[in-house]
């Protein structure tokens, strides 16, 4: 059987909270990043409460709902990124987010390698019927990306946010699985 | 759409720790039920000591436990539990189990329509693709319920049970989505 957790480019993996928090709150100092990842206020976190709050996600880990990962390259074991699925369990779907905080991996096809693991998870691990995301419309990189990887645009939801004085749009896509299982080359 | 939690002589309802608790408690003497119920070894219990346990179990409660208890339509009596445990969600499968502790209620279908409403709050609601459960061989009678209500005979563990010094088979039945959806064609969605 294939190798789940490696792609092309990256592999998905477990990190330590020490290890994440450190790495994680050099990313977040990035207002960029922070503005393409997430519709909050770019927020400054500690270090110390980035390690609590991954050492209590932890905790209560290996619930079925949520597939966490931290993202690292193949060619130098880097790590770049984090990603997660959500799960709806009743209606086998699930919400999928990610976020490379490394500013060198951008543009590479790093982000679409990661994303087409996840997708592959979702379906061949997870069993699920639908992967849902949604992005902002000033992330053009992002929506490339993920139509790379599969997934189509489905609607946006005109003028939600504001961003340096500025109303701009949110955009969401999804997969389904028939999609994706006709794109790797037919089966069920 | 169909009331889902009403079926043709019972219905399913919430869970109160105490009233349950107070049924068990007198349940649970009745050591053919505890016997029908359960592989383990019989015992007794406080009603309080059962109280605490379902209490605990209530706040635990997540997606994949699904518990109810059973009423009759006729006079609204609580004569027992059932629950649907999803064991594999990207298989979709759960296992069920079952309690009627009123002797009163025993034989006369009420297990059977219980059954036939879990299946389909677990195929309609839950989305499953499969339900599970297990059976012991000196129970005909619920084998029987069991059967009527759709599920097919998939296995035995030979010889695993020790009941007054002879030993007995566990049995497993299953129900797949599909062969329920053909037998209950109404409910096809």
């Amino acid at each position: 059987m294939k190798d789940l957790f490696r792609g092309e480019l990256v592999r998905l993996t477990s990190e330590e909270p020490e290890f994440r928090a450190k790495h994680e709150a050099r990313w977040q100092r990035d207002t960029e990043f922070h503005r393409l990842a997430d519709s909050d206020p770019a927020e400054m976190v500690s270090e110390k409460k980035i390690k609590d709050w991954a050492e209590k996600y932890a905790e209560n880990g290996f619930k079925p709902e949520r597939h966490p990962f931290s993202i690292r390259t193949l060619s130098d074991d880097k790590l770049i990124g984090f990603m997660g699925l959500w799960l709806d369990l009743i209606h086998a779907e699930a919400w999928v987010g990610i976020g490379i905080g490394e500013r060198e991996y951008w543009s590479k096809g790093y982000g679409t390698d990661a994303m087409k693991l996840a997708v592959q998870f979702a379906f061949m691990e997870l069993g699920l019927q639908r992967v849902s995301l949604g992005l902002f419309d000033y992330n053009p990189r992002a929506l490339r990306a993920y139509e790379k990887a599969g997934f189509r645009l489905e609607g946006r939801t005109r003028q939600d946010m504001l961003r340096e004085g500025k109303r701009t749009d949110s955009l969401w896509m999804g997969i389904l699985r028939d999609e994706w299982l006709q794109m790797q080359g037919g089966g069920s | 759409m169909n009331d889902i939690l009403n079926g043709t002589l019972v219905r399913l309802s919430a869970v109160d720790p105490e009233e349950f608790s107070k049924a068990f408690t007198g349940w649970r003497r009745d050591s053919e039920f505890m016997r029908l119920m359960d592989s383990g070894p019989v015992r007794l219990g406080s009603q309080k000591d059962t109280q605490k346990w379902i209490e605990k179990d209530l706040d635990e409660q997540e997606l994949h436990e699904h518990s109810f208890t059973i009423r009759t339509l006729a006079e609204d009596k609580f004569i027992g539990d059932i629950g649907l445990y999803v064991v594999n969600w990207p298989g979709r499968d759960a296992f069920v189990g079952l309690g009627i502790g009123d002797r009163d209620f025993w034989g006369r279908g009420y297990g059977t329509d219980v059954m036939k409403l879990i299946l389909r709050y677990g195929f309609l609601e839950v989305n499953l693709r499969r339900v599970t459960l297990t059976v012991f061989e000196y129970n005909p009678r619920a084998v029987r319920a069991y059967e009527k209500a759709g599920f097919r005979h998939e296995g035995r563990l030979r010889g695993t049970l020790y009941r007054d010094g002879r030993r007995y088979d566990e049995l497993f039945m299953g129900v797949l989505r599909d062969e329920w959806l053909e037998q209950n064609m109404e409910c096809q969605l």
